[in-house]
């Protein structure tokens, strides 16, 4: 069995499947079962191919684990040693939840990759089935020289993926269930943890504090959905909580975040009034000086949950933009704590301003700036190269003399009103000069697209990319340096070219035949 | 490019141009050309700014004579800088397109006067070490402390003009470090100087800085009040003043100070008092003469009558005045000390303070120049320590000189907490027009624009002037891109209104939050609700909470709310826009007639949803408030309820506004309450988004104005180019040339 090899960091005895007995075995790689008294998985999964894991609520009389597929389905286990099956279970989940993880990301990211380029390059697939499907070229050769160019010469849209933010609402995602007897469950999510974390820095402390000595896992949580912190509208009522001290961190960090100032001059509302009048004057003025004393609790809680929002908002706002920082650059460091953020670049205030007064639709568009096209002889470009010999040149010079000469002659030019062409003539000649005749032959030309069929068009054009992607293998050998190369261009390279050329053989013969 | 305006050319720094934007300097030429005042109101975003400033800097070129200056006023300090771009953007225009007279506008250089806006420990120190006398000493002792910068700047600067290319107040601190000035008088000094002067209003309107700043302005400037649309409370603020027990204590060191300072000056300098008590007797002739040969802005604090009198002999002496000041004050002391809310007019306090104290009306009228004089003839340096006497005596002043337009009320306690005695006196201003006459009688025109001046008629009535020229603007457009939409009733049928009955209503409120909840799902990137009030927000922010329709409006955006501290406001906002600008889109949460609702911009994704929820009208229980409404009536025949009406529909107006600044730009407009679409509340808005208002968006349900969003969002998500604007909404020279653009253009611009 091919497993034997396999470390195996749990083994799990009294486990049923399917009403059977059996015991699990998680390993390094994958989870597994076996039915009691055989040699074999029946169940066997890649922890790649797990996307999650459920478990029974407590209390419950069956103790069960369940592991959730990709692709939808589910396999349940149920702990069934009488004495140890809670712990059982919950050193299996623990141990997955350390694991999964790991797996989760590393999931075949290749083969995605190159499905997903696949199917977003049409040309790309059409490229693939002419070279890799015909067997012109080995799969592995086509994707070396491809990935490794995509990844070289622009990694940052293929290989970056876009950090998940957090949904502004996972508080409220936590949706308390009664349980019957006037209790509350909620159901927390590995997902959402990582989001309260991310969020509130100050109570990813608190639980690393502590959680392994002084509050079970469960506590902690129970307590922190008691905290007046969760339910910020409830007052202040004692200080023994625990968070309590996260709040006032909170407090701390949007205060500095006040302080700290806006960098964007225009939303700056501090600055914003050139306030000039003294004190006393004015029709309202005069600070409300009855603030705090006397404001009722009800006012009070209502200014601590807008001010709960304003936090939340922005701290999820950081929590999300945080991520894509390198952790090493200063001024994330201080934004991690604060939850301030931000390309301080764009803000400054000329650009703003500039921004702020341009009417983009009154001005002329710039057109994006191209490089222009520089050619010395333009119908060399337009012809190809043609036999030196042939070419009669003329020179500037001999142009500008010709000009000249016309210009001269047109100056002395009398009509000669008796010796003019024949009416005839002077037909012939127009009809000759009008677009279709003689001397228009190549207005008269009818671009080729018009005049061959397009699925004609189609494979030739396929032809055409294919034989200049095997081109692209060719050329991509030189300099001959290494005697690998050496192999791969006398070898096989020759011979695909062979093949290729041979395909379009076929397909011109089988288009002759088709005319004929 | 070159355009003519009705025979005046004009240099137009866009390739582009409005057809707005053609019509509204047609009419700010006919207000020039009539030497009147103007009253225009055109939509935001449509390039009110850059128009007004291209056509007077062209007048400014053409007639040279007439207008000399042009005097901008805005509001807020972003606007102000906005404005400065604006003016170099449209002179570079003008430089490039006339290489020969470049050099010459750049000698004249812009500046801006908000380095005023230095804090008043600053302003005290510089006091203490510029003022003349202070200087006067340092020429025999050179070991005081001197200001090195004004010293620099009082021995050269002001021969000096002023370079080239100096035009915003950066530019002008950098000048001024180089050459080693004070910026700060450098400013002022420039101010005399400069073709056009961008400010803020209280430069202007303010008498007690108006007096340092702008009183030797020429005449024959223009004067530009822009966003002008809540000019008469900067008016009425500037003129009201608040005595609370604190100043009133604080004053009473203030004399005690004065007291002693005089005693030790006695001692040891009599003859300087003799001295200003013989310039006393004299009068205030210098000030007289001075106004009457037209140099100066005319002061309303300090009223005609005193300038042609010498100063009463009861308060003549130092000392003496220094007891009037005490009596004075003893007796506000008593009047503070009511235990019910007492209202009365000006006579009515003059009779009881002269039956009281004895104090005569004349001498109360000296009280801010007597005390102005004492304070220079003390040679106390540091002025900013006096600002509560110099309160009193200023309110003195006032309380003496207006027997109209003005009221008095005494509140011993705040409405809210009738338990703790907090006793306020509330002198305040009724009649906006007091302090705005001498800008107007002064200066040869005056125009006041806005985005929403709607109804335009009452702007003249209670500003009290008469304006040439007053015109509506609309906004052309190739699309529809603003959708005002007015909700009235809730999926269930529910009346939703505001209004004071049904304010707690818990239905009213379920309503609102679906409204916001559904609009949420709809509308991308941002969202600025506004509430009539901030307790209002609170409560029901409080039962959204409750009701967890908050939570459910979390799933779709990030949520943030104003709150009375700006720092904190400005944080949320902050993060507003970059929720907005990374996707992932967010609701602000924000009151009308806030600081967010009058001076932040909610361009493009910033704001594609404005939802009004009620009707903002002002508090109107407020006592100040009421003998306001009171004097508006029996002076300008405006009624409470027009009035109430027009302001709360102005600041409506200017919330919803926020989200459309311009023609690329697209908004929702959602007003929540059934009481929009009576035509009173109606017919108040600006002409810009009336028009698009029509029978279908008028009380419509919460799901019918999801639906008709939705539409209107999907429309508007097309993209947009300028070829389709052109020719329509957009005008190049040929097409704007055209016989048939210029009879629609006619068209653009509503007389009233």
């Amino acid at each position: 069995m091919a497993s034997l090899s396999e470390e195996v960091l749990l083994v799990v005895k009294k486990v049923r499947q399917r009403k059977q007995d059996g015991t699990l075995y998680l390993m390094a790689e994958r989870i597994a079962w076996g039915p009691e008294g055989k040699d074999r998985f029946t169940v066997s999964h890649l922890y790649a191919d797990i996307r999650c894991q459920k478990i029974s609520p407590d209390g419950k009389a069956k103790i069960q684990l369940q592991l959730v597929l990709h692709t939808g389905e589910s396999t349940t286990f149920h702990f069934s040693n009488e004495s140890s099956a809670l712990k059982d279970r919950d050193a299996a989940k623990e141990l997955l939840q350390q694991l999964l993880p790991k797996f989760k990301k590393k999931a075949n990211k290749e083969l995605e990759e190159k499905n997903r380029m696949l199917q977003e390059d049409p040309v790309l697939f059409q490229l693939y089935k002419d070279l890799v499907v015909s067997q012109v070229i080995s799969a592995d050769e086509f994707w070396a020289n491809r990935l490794g160019d995509i990844n070289n010469t622009d990694p940052a849209p293929y290989n970056n993926k876009q950090e998940v933010g957090i949904s502004g609402a996972f508080l409220a995602d936590i949706r308390p269930q009664t349980d019957g007897c006037n209790g509350l469950r909620y159901n927390l999510t590995a997902d959402i943890i990582e989001s309260i974390f991310r969020t509130y820095p100050a109570v990813k402390q608190k639980y690393s504090e502590n959680v392994p000595h002084n509050l079970t896992e469960k506590e902690f949580w129970t307590r922190f959905f008691q905290s007046h912190y969760f339910h910020r509208d409830r007052i202040n009522t004692g200080t023994q909580d625990i968070f309590s001290e996260c709040a006032k961190q909170d407090e701390k960090g949007l205060k500095s975040m006040v302080v700290q100032g806006v960098k964007n001059p225009l939303v700056d509302l501090l600055s914003l009034e050139d306030k000039t009048l003294d004190e006393g004057y004015g029709v309202s003025s005069g600070p409300p000086s009855t603030s705090n004393l006397n404001r009722s609790v009800k006012e009070s809680s209502n200014a601590a949950i807008i001010k709960r929002f304003n936090h939340h908002s922005a701290m999820v706002l950081a929590a999300g933009s945080r991520k894509g920082e390198t952790p090493t650059d200063q001024a994330s460091e201080t934004s991690s704590t604060d939850g301030n953020s931000r390309d301080s670049d764009f803000f400054q205030p000329p650009v703003r301003l500039q921004e702020a007064i341009e009417y983009e639709d009154l001005q002329r568009k710039n057109r994006p700036k191209t490089v222009a096209l520089n050619l010395k002889k333009s119908d060399r470009y337009a012809h190809g190269p043609v036999p030196l010999l042939s070419q009669h040149y003329t020179t500037s010079q001999d142009i500008i003399n010709s000009v000249n000469h016309i210009r001269h002659e047109m100056v002395n030019y009398k009509p000669n009103l008796t010796q003019v062409l024949s009416s005839t003539a002077a037909t012939s000649a127009i009809a000759a000069l009008s677009p279709g005749g003689v001397l228009m032959v190549a207005g008269a030309q009818q671009a080729i697209n018009q005049m061959v069929p397009t699925e004609v068009q189609g494979e030739l054009k396929h032809l055409y990319a294919a034989a200049g992607e095997l081109l692209r293998h060719f050329w991509s050998c030189f300099p001959v340096n290494t005697p690998f190369l050496e192999e791969k261009l006398t070898g096989h390279l020759e011979e695909m070219l062979q093949t290729a050329y041979s395909k379009f053989h076929i397909w011109q013969t089988r288009r002759m035949m088709r005319k004929t | 490019f070159r355009l003519n305006i009705d025979g005046l050319l004009v240099y137009f720094p866009y390739d582009y141009i409005y057809p707005e934007q053609y019509s509204y300097m047609l009419e700010l030429k006919r207000t020039l050309d009539a030497r009147g005042h103007g009253v225009l109101e055109m939509p935001s975003g449509t390039g009110k700014t850059i128009s007004l400033l291209s056509l007077i800097v062209a007048y400014q070129k053409a007639f040279p004579l007439e207008v000399t200056k042009l005097i901008y006023c805005s509001r807020t300090v972003p606007e102000i800088e906005k404005v400065t771009q604006h003016q170099i953007k449209s002179l570079s225009c003008l430089t490039q397109q006339l290489p020969g007279s470049g050099p010459l506008l750049q000698k004249e250089p812009l500046c801006r006067a908000d380095s005023l806006r230095f804090g008043k420990e600053v302003d005290g120190k510089c006091h203490s070490l510029t003022a003349s006398y202070i200087r006067a000493q340092r020429h025999s002792d050179p070991n005081m402390p001197v200001c090195r910068f004004y010293e620099e700047f009082d021995a050269v600067g002001r021969q000096v003009p002023l370079p080239a290319g100096i035009y915003n107040l950066d530019d002008l601190k950098d000048f001024g470090r180089r050459k080693g000035w004070c910026p700060y008088y450098l400013a002022r000094y420039s101010i005399l100087h400069a073709n056009i002067v961008v400010y803020s209003y209280h430069y202007l309107l303010d008498p007690k800085i108006a007096d340092l700043v702008s009183k030797e302005l020429a005449k024959n400037s223009v004067v530009v009040f822009d966003e002008a649309h809540n000019i008469d409370n900067v008016c009425i603020d500037s003129m009201s003043v608040n005595i609370t027990r604190r100043t009133l204590d604080r004053c009473q060191t203030n004399v005690d100070t004065l007291q002693n300072t005089i005693q030790k000056i006695k001692e040891t300098d009599a003859a300087k008092l003799k001295e200003e008590y013989r310039r006393l007797v004299e009068g205030l002739k210098e000030a007289n003469v001075a106004r009457e040969t037209d140099i100066y802005l005319s002061n309303p604090v300090l009223p005609d009558e005193i300038l042609k009198e010498a100063v009463p002999g009861t308060i003549r002496t130092a000392e003496h005045f220094v007891g009037f000041l005490r009596r004075f004050m003893e007796y506000l002391k008593s009047r503070l000390r009511v235990q019910h809310v007492v209202q009365e007019s000006t006579p009515q306090f003059l009779k009881d303070i002269f039956d009281k104290v004895c104090i005569d009306r004349k001498p109360l009228r000296f009280c801010a120049e007597r005390l102005q004089s004492l304070l220079r003839t003390l040679e106390i340096a540091d002025i900013a320590d006096f600002s509560a006497v110099t309160l009193i005596s200023n309110f003195a002043t006032l309380v003496s000189t207006y027997s109209q337009g003005f009221t008095i009320i005494i509140e011993p306690f705040e409405d809210r907490t009738p338990t703790i005695a907090n006793p306020v006196l509330h002198f305040s201003c009724m009649d906006p027009s007091i302090a705005i006459k001498p800008v107007f009688q002064r200066f040869q025109s005056v125009v006041i624009t806005s985005g929403t001046l709607s109804p335009l008629d009452i702007y003249p009535k209670i500003l009290d002037f008469r304006p040439v020229t007053m015109a509506s603007f609309t906004m052309t457009l190739a699309r529809t891109c603003l959708c005002p939409l007015i909700v009235g009733r809730g999926n269930d049928q529910v009346a939703l209104s505001s209004k004071f009955e049904t304010r707690e209503d818990f239905a009213v409120i379920r309503n609102y939050g679906n409204l916001l909840l559904e609009m949420s799902a709809i509308v991308p990137d941002g969202i600025v609700a506004f509430f009539t009030s901030y307790v209002y927000m609170e409560n029901i922010v409080a039962s959204w909470y409750e009701q967890g329709i908050l939570e459910n409006i979390q799933r779709n955006k990030l949520i943030f709310i104003e709150t009375p501290d700006a720092a904190e406001t400005s944080m949320a906002l902050e993060k507003y826009q970059e929720a907005c600008e990374n996707g992932r889109g967010a609701i602000l949460l924000s009151v009308a007639r806030g600081k967010v609702s009058e001076g932040i911009d909610f361009v493009h994704h910033f704001g594609r949803a404005v939802i009004m929820f009620g009707v903002p009208y002002v508090y109107t229980q407020s006592r100040i408030l009421k003998a306001r409404l009171e004097y508006l009536r029996d002076q300008f025949q405006i009624r409470e309820n027009d009035f109430l009406t027009f302001d709360a529909m102005r600041h409506a107006a200017q919330c919803v506004g926020r989200a459309i600044r311009g023609k690329t730009d697209y908004g929702l407009m959602i007003f929540a309450d059934k009481r929009y679409a009576r035509a009173d509340k109606r017919g108040k808005l600006p002409r810009w988004i009336q028009e698009h208002i029509n029978d279908g968006s008028l009380n419509l349900t919460v799901d019918e104005a999801i639906q008709l969003s939705k539409h209107f969002l999907r429309q508007m998500a097309q993209p947009f180019r300028q070829e389709d604007q052109l020719g329509l909404s957009l005008l190049t020279l040929e097409q704007l040339e055209s016989e048939e653009m210029l009879q629609k253009i006619s068209q653009i611009a509503h007389q009233t």
